[in-house]
């Protein structure tokens, strides 16, 4: 996996982290850690597909 | 009124004065660096746009902090006093130690230390100050995610375009507008602060009531406070910085202006007091990150860390001796 794919994996799980401390602002929480996740997917795939003879 | 609210409102327009001088770079440094505005020209467009942010929002900001961070029982002229001390001595502090702390969270750790140090820790709001520190965190990332996702849109937008002259002259002139943007969001958010801390004056010396409207003279004068602090420290602080700034391509500029600005209007509307640096440093993360995880200096986002721990407990301890000192004086 690339570095870039775990990094904003922990920002993916920093912010879900927060999400129970966000009180009436845990969809910003919960939207932006679903972001970052779909970075971490997205940045995978992105260094799978170069790696590929 | 009397003399000694006189001072404090000076001490909280000097704040906001600093806060402009200090956070100017932040304005213009990427539209300095890609030579869209000579330094002048953009010192004046960014103090220009920070005074213009009171047209543009609300009071949202200086509610949350005068309201959300101690009872309001609490807040005297010592109390707000001792903590825009602990707020500028922590900031000189970490000036001096090339720290990236925020003002802001300097601002509400302050008034915490020294509202605790008048009457114990019951007087804290802990879901203001719960929703402030959640967003310390969050804000950065929400910066650095909408500026990665809009250099992703802008690259897939404009990959097949050829002529690249015209389309850098088209992002040159996209930049004035991101950094206009940007203004508007430092000038709306950090602005707003020092209207909370003298509102909460004006309410703990009875000159306004509890549920009182920000003033506009207040609203005015922190404007104008925050926009001669840019006028008058950008220029000597992008002169110094003109070597230390990263090049970056105008649209790495306009992509890294346009998260931060999105990230402080919405924050600014909502009420929550963010840090404009630290949301530029995330957004300028993002714009590096979209490349290679190795364009972005790591340095500089370790130290964000390191800010966002020190901060508020640094404040929060300088403000309480602050109090103390002063309450043995007097």
């Amino acid at each position: 996996m690339d570095r870039r794919a775990i990094f904003f994996l922990g920002a993916a799980a920093v912010c879900l982290l927060l999400v129970p401390l966000s009180d009436g602002y845990a969809w910003v929480a919960t939207a932006t850690g679903i972001v970052y996740l779909l970075l971490s997917l997205g940045s995978w795939l992105d260094t799978r597909s170069r790696r590929r003879p | 009124m009397e003399l000694s609210v006189l001072f404090v409102i000076a001490v909280a327009l000097a704040f906001d004065y600093v806060n402009g001088f200090h956070d100017a770079a932040n304005s213009i440094a990427t539209v300095v660096s890609t030579r869209v505005l000579s330094p002048r020209i953009a010192v004046v467009w960014a103090a220009f746009f920070n005074f213009a942010a009171f047209v543009v929002f609300g009071e949202a900001v200086a509610s949350t902090i005068a309201n959300d961070v101690v009872v309001q029982d609490v807040l005297s002229i010592g109390v707000i006093f001792a903590g825009l001390v602990g707020a500028i001595l922590w900031d000189l502090i970490t000036f001096y130690l090339g720290l990236p702390t925020s003002s802001s969270h300097a601002l509400v750790g302050g008034i915490a230390g020294a509202a605790v140090a008048k009457a114990g820790f019951d007087v804290l709001i802990t879901s203001g100050l719960r929703k402030i520190g959640v967003f310390i965190v969050l804000s950065p990332l929400i910066g650095l995610a909408i500026g990665l996702l809009i250099t992703i849109g802008i690259s897939w937008a404009f990959h097949r375009y050829r002529n690249v002259e015209r389309l850098n002259r088209g992002f040159r002139r996209g930049q004035l507008l991101s950094a206009a943007a940007f203004s508007l969001g430092h000038g709306a958010n950090d602005a707003q602060k020092t209207m909370g801390v003298i509102l909460a004056l004006l309410i703990a010396s009875g000159h306004a009531a509890a549920d009182a409207s920000v003033p506009l003279w207040v609203v005015l004068s922190a404007h104008t406070a925050i926009g001669l602090g840019t006028l008058t420290g950008g220029w000597r602080i992008v002169k110094t910085m003109g070597s230390k700034i990263t090049r970056l391509q105008p649209v790495g500029g306009m992509a890294a202006e346009s998260g931060a600005a999105i990230t402080l209007f919405a924050t600014s509307a909502a009420g929550i007091p963010v840090s404009t640096t630290h949301t530029i440093t995330g957004a300028i993360v993002g714009v590096g990150a979209a490349r290679r995880l190795s364009a972005v200096r790591w340095g500089v986002a370790g130290r964000v860390v390191w800010a966002w721990i020190l901060t508020i407990p640094g404040s929060f301890a300088i403000s309480w001796l602050t109090f103390h000192a002063v309450d043995l004086v007097s």
